[in-house]
């Protein structure tokens, strides 16, 4: 079979709702994944604006996945994994420590504000301060308001506007 | 928006089916279905492309539930499955199982989790919802990509390492070795037998707890397969099921076999200090030992409380006792790991019932050590037999406490799980200080009764009979604990007695003994080791209360005892065994097998730039010279995917989570 071939994810006409924040979480599965399973097994409340992407580990988070999540309309993105010391792979966090600081700084370059890119420690225990995290990066990323990267960077004609045609100007 | 096909499309993997993806969604028997509309999760669903078939179901992980997708996929011709439902963690092994008995590769199979990240955190059914459909679709879309991958299978190291040296602890590592495994067992303090040793008398047997201890200890002790390490503390642990390497370090004990007569070492220490073992009751020497006939039956050197003096070395003539011991340091391999960390009796407050203030007011170990006969009062209390003296015992001390009416704790919570062995060991109390005081008054103040195990109601019905009177109070107004103003009596205890229609009443007390609750022992630093699913009242977490009562999520390790709630010591043994016989099975299977997500390098991309191989926490990438390219060593991959992170050109793509399959991921949750 060709990939190819696939059929196209048929896009969702965006309807009136009052704007939301949308936010993409990247968890590595044995701390922090097990840590937002804690939050449901304790039963804490937060909002449903953060979605959970699973990888196997922290190191896994290309900083290319989290531009893409904000090249594609996210508000906002988390990054959680193990604490250092503690990752089950020894020391895929430690590579995540050093990436996240780099890509924050690149995307203030790009215009993204500070608020929106979130990193964390959550250990499989750190259910309270998964919900908690979640329910302040929803407000922090509410305050910026919507990113809307895309249209942002054709705006300023930051880097190849031609490349970003295909998105359009959602202004 | 995003042109979808690109996500999906570019390059084909050959051997790969077409998509036809089948969704299920479960309702789990409301759990789910209560705040998420199902139904509409599968309808949406059934929207995205590839997708032939959707159903719900109220239980997808029941026998009929699981019958149902492996009919459907047959019935269908799936190619991909995505149930919706708990926790992978908890049921990806069951699906991916259910997958494969259909003939399917079980990893085309992808699980949704739409309880713990859905419906039990977010409240509003319409945002739960739109998440749920959201997350199932973009489950869909990754789906898609999924390729058929082949379980790794590696050998497992023959051993099993027990933590923890109280009975949980022993009775695995004997139901271990008399199953012909090697078992480490180690304790951190200096003495095996645990909290167990520290009773007089347990239900529901009246047997005197030391020597059913001992019993245990020696069949441990005596084991060939067994090895014993005291004063050990788990220090660093790395690798996974199969082989862990734990490194431990043991205390120095600063006396060996050579001490002859431990009697003259002990008397003649100047050092004191409070007996932890008495619960502060009594005060020991900085060389000790707990009491007569422990193990190992050689004293320890409590290193805080020594100033190295050497009168003990003196009085024996320098033979068996060395202060300039130096503690070690080694490494464990063992395939499995049984976590038998136990529990603390809960200490009150200081002034919670009057704890700390009255110094007749004590808790329910205090009594079972003065009643001890080895004890520190060598089992006498401070009454005689023939005066009518007045005992309480109130129930409930740091267990099933209510938030706003309870002192929160350090933690910032309130013990508020009932701690299931206090009501029995009270009623347990009652009778024997009955017995032995025949003239006394005896008054429990309790919630609920909650005698419920084999034989323990027993005792509720003897202590009735014996005259023990019961006062029922209420959690929202907890009995308060003063001094009498007459000066009569130690203490009284106010309240009000639901049992007579809430009426005031005022007991006057010789004695009152606080049925405290149990908390987990804290292993905060295993608990991070090992990343262990803790519950929200601290203990550790099982996968599943009744399909995987002794298993944490992390592959191959186990539970045992009350380092996974409050367990009496029948249920305690009863889970140790079931942890052993779990650890047995995995052990003698020889391999265990791992989830297959290992990196592999595109050769046609490649650029032998090397930056993997900086990366890589297992060194499991080199570099073929010849053609400038970097080659994954199977055998060393574990699967984090962190070179495919760091690859610069995307060559390295991890199995399982390759970039597009990601991808799909985020194309759909940001597509809406
Ligand atoms: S496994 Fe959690 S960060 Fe590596």
């Amino acid at each position: 079979m060709s990939q190819a071939d696939l059929t196209p994810v048929p896009v969702e006409t965006p309807t009136s709702q009052p704007w939301e924040p949308r936010i993409i979480a990247f968890l590595c599965y044995w701390c922090s994944y097990t840590g937002a399973d804690n939050a449901g097994t304790s039963r804490l409340k937060y909002p449903a604006n953060v979605d959970i992407i699973r990888v196997m580990c922290s190191g896994r988070i290309d900083p290319d996945l989290i531009m893409t999540a904000f090249a594609q309309g996210a508000d906002g993105v988390m990054v959680c994994g193990c604490h250092i010391g503690d990752c089950h792979y020894i020391a895929g966090n430690h590579k995540t420590m050093t990436r996240m600081p780099l890509l924050s700084r690149v995307l203030q370059d790009f215009g993204i504000e500070p608020e929106r890119f979130v990193h964390e420690w959550v250990s499989a225990a750190e259910g309270d301060k998964f919900a908690k995290l979640v329910r302040q990066v929803t407000e922090q990323v509410r305050q910026v308001g919507r990113l809307d990267w895309p249209g942002r960077m054709y705006r300023r004609g930051v880097g190849h506007g031609e490349d970003l045609q295909p998105w359009g100007d959602q202004a | 928006m995003f042109d979808a096909t690109d996500s999906a499309a570019s390059g084909s993997t050959p051997g790969v089916q077409a998509p036809r993806v089948g969704v299920f969604v479960c309702h789990c028997g409301g759990n789910i279905s209560d705040v998420v509309d199902v139904k509409r999760v599968a309808e949406e669903a059934a929207r995205m492309p590839d997708v032939v078939f959707t159903t719900t179901h109220m239980f997808h992980c029941s026998d009929p539930g699981q019958a149902l997708i492996e009919q459907k996929i047959r019935e269908h011709a799936l190619t991909r499955v995505v149930v919706a439902a708990c926790s992978p963690t908890l049921h990806q092994i069951t699906f991916r199982r259910a997958v494969e008995r259909a003939g399917l590769n079980q990893y085309l199979f992808e699980h949704v989790n739409i309880r713990e990240h859905v419906s039990w955190v977010i409240e509003d059914k319409e945002a739960a919802t739109a998440k749920a459909s959201r997350l199932v679709r973009a489950a869909v879309n990754r789906a898609r990509l999924l390729v058929p991958l082949d379980k790794r299978r590696i050998p497992i190291h023959p051993a099993a390492l027990v933590i923890g040296g109280g009975v949980a602890g022993l009775m695995a590592a004997r139901d271990l070795g008399d199953r012909g495994m090697k078992v480490t067992l180690i304790e951190n303090r200096p003495f095996l037998g645990g909290r167990m040793a520290q009773l007089w008398n347990v239900f529901p047997t009246n047997e005197e707890a030391r020597p059913l201890l001992s019993n245990l200890v020696r069949d441990v002790v005596k084991h060939p397969l067994i090895t014993i390490l005291t004063g050990a503390h788990v220090v660093n642990s790395e690798g996974v099921v199969g082989d862990f390497k734990t490194k431990i370090k043991i205390d120095a004990r600063g006396v060996d076999e050579r001490l002859t007569y431990p009697g003259n070492a002990i008397a003649a220490c100047p050092e004191e200090t409070i007996s932890e073992f008495d619960f502060a009751l009594s005060r020991r020497k900085a060389i000790y030992m707990p009491y007569p006939g422990c193990f190992p039956p050689i004293p320890a050197i409590d290193w805080h409380t020594c100033t190295k003096c050497g009168k003990c070395v003196a009085a024996v003539g320098g033979k068996g006792i060395n202060l300039d011991a130096k503690s070690r340091e080694l490494t464990l391999h063992s395939g499995v790991i049984i976590l038998a960390t136990g529990y603390d009796p809960y200490e009150p407050l200081l002034g919670e019932y009057g704890y700390g203030i009255f110094p007749k007011v004590i808790t329910l170990q205090q009594l079972h050590r003065m009643l001890d006969p080895e004890g520190p009062t060598a089992g006498a209390l401070p009454f005689d037999s023939n005066t009518p003296v007045r005992i309480g015992f109130l129930h409930c001390v740091g267990a099933r406490q209510i938030d706003g009416v309870n002192a929160p704790q350090p933690d910032g919570k309130v013990k508020d799980y009932c701690a299931r062995t206090c009501c029995t060991a009270a009623m347990h109390a009652a009778v024997a200080l009955r017995e032995r005081f025949p003239k006394s008054h005896i008054t429990s103040f309790y919630q609920d009764m909650r005698t419920y195990g084999r034989g323990h109601e027993e005792y509720y019905e003897q202590a009735s009979q014996q005259g023990v009177l019961f006062v029922r109070y209420s959690p929202w107004h907890p009995p308060r604990v003063d001094k009498d103003r007459t000066g009569k009596w130690p203490v009284v205890v106010r309240t009000n007695d639901l049992l007579t229609d809430g009426l005031p009443i005022e007991v006057p007390l010789d004695l009152l003994v606080l049925a405290t609750g149990v908390v987990p022992h804290d292993i905060s630093e295993l608990v991070t080791m090992y990343s262990c699913a803790v519950g929200y009242d601290s203990f550790l977490l099982e996968v599943h209360p009744k399909l995987r009562p002794v298993e944490l999520a992390v592959s191959g390790v186990f539970l045992a005892g009350c380092c996974q709630g409050p367990m009496d010591i029948t249920e305690a043994c009863s889970a140790a065994s079931a942890a052993a016989s779990k650890a047995a099975a995995m052990i003698s299977q020889g391999q265990v097998e791992m989830d297959p997500f290992i990196a592999s390098v595109d050769e046609e991309v490649c650029t032998g730039c090397q930056t993997c191989l900086t990366v890589c926490p297992y060194d499991a990438i080199v570099r073929d010279e010849a053609r400038g390219l970097a080659i994954v060593s199977e055998a060393l991959c574990t699967g984090c995917g962190t070179c495919a992170a760091a690859c610069p050109s995307s060559a390295i793509q991890q199995a399982g989570f390759n970039d597009r399959q990601v991808r799909a991921e985020i194309d759909v949750l940001l597509g809406v």
